[in-house]
């Protein structure tokens, strides 16, 4: 099943019309803000940066918690550690 | 219970966090890091002017931390690639946590580019993407590194997938100079405005900021690689440990 081609011949023959349907047009202007655009791009930056530091920070927590938990086996001697 | 074997690779002392003169310099370098980006955030808002529109206005300001996210990652991809290379002539634990930290920080300073790029290029060019060669190539390379980073984290960490990470981050190193000459030799749609002759800042403040923008992320890569290589290599000795500790009944 294949959408339906717009008609892009089609013009708003009334003015009153306007809100009430919408009208493809050949080449409509750039609206996307340039400010918008500027602020994403700086907050997935930053966001792609601090979610970084904060899986590293994970890991080594993770890292610290196996180093206390092999200190702890290797000081009771064994036979109940980590396995 | 004798510890003596133990203490050569014993955990307390060798693998904790950055202590003493390191601990200095990282936190040292941390506060340099964030100094030099808030210096170059306020820049950047308050002082470079605006590009013309077929630059993208006021998106052209990601030029200051796209470029520099793009040179970062070429940075850490040089360390992946150097360090891989000599893990292949001759295998250590510092040397395989160095490449995977390579890869690692490639990986996230090519999210960066890969993320703001298009988003200039809707303005600039009116499309998030297209398949522009420095696109492309770009794309590509960090595919590689992902590749690497994802072989590291589920294939295990055997030898052979050691060295099998290590050619594959040689490999996504080779990728990065055609990256850089794509624009030249294949053309495209991504401006070239940084070139030998002087480039095509035609205004003081912005190659400043551009300057300034190369500083940060250098910075910030080494901060990144140093944490992620003694994150990595603490992972590799911990594993050692564990099987000296199997190994001598001292755990089970």
């Amino acid at each position: 099943m294949t959408q339906a081609q717009p008609d892009t011949t089609a013009t708003v023959s009334d003015p009153g019309s306007r809100s009430t349907e919408f009208v493809p047009v050949q080449g409509g202007g750039e609206t996307t803000s340039a400010a918008s655009l500027l602020i994403a791009a700086y907050m997935l930056m930053w966001g792609l940066l601090f979610a970084f530091v904060f899986l590293s920070w994970r890991r080594q927590a993770r890292v610290e918690t196996r180093i206390a938990e092999l200190e702890k086996a290797i000081a009771g001697g064994g036979g109940s550690g980590p396995q | 219970m004798d510890h003596a074997d133990l203490q050569p690779y014993c955990p307390s002392t060798r693998f904790s966090p950055v202590t003493g003169t390191r601990d200095k310099v990282f936190y040292g370098l941390f506060a340099a890091t964030a100094a030099i980006f808030a210096y170059l955030i306020g820049y950047i808002f308050l002082v470079t002017p605006l590009a013309q529109i077929q630059a993208g206005g006021l998106a052209q300001k990601i030029f200051y931390f796209h470029v520099p996210a793009a040179y970062a990652m070429y940075l850490c991809g040089a360390v992946c690639c150097v360090s891989s290379a000599l893990y292949l002539y001759s295998p250590t634990d510092a040397r395989d946590a160095a490449a995977r930290a390579g890869a690692d920080c490639a990986v996230v300073f090519g999210a960066m580019v890969l993320g703001s790029g298009p988003l200039w290029a809707k303005k600039a060019w009116g499309v998030y993407w297209t398949w522009d060669p420095r696109l492309t190539t770009t794309l590509l390379s960090v595919l590689v590194f992902v590749s690497v980073v994802m072989l590291r984290a589920f294939a295990g960490n055997g030898e052979a997938e050691r060295k099998f990470a290590s050619a594959l981050g040689v490999l996504g190193t080779v990728t990065l100079p055609i990256i850089h000459y794509a624009v030249v030799m294949w053309g495209g749609n991504h401006p070239t405005v940084i070139t030998k002759t002087g480039g095509g800042l035609r205004h003081p403040a912005m190659t400043h900021a551009l300057l300034v923008g190369f500083v940060a992320m250098t910075l910030l890569a080494a901060l990144l690689l140093w944490a992620r290589t003694r994150l990595a290599l603490a992972q590799s000795r911990i594993a050692r440990v564990e099987e000296h500790a199997i190994a001598t009944g001292q755990i089970d």
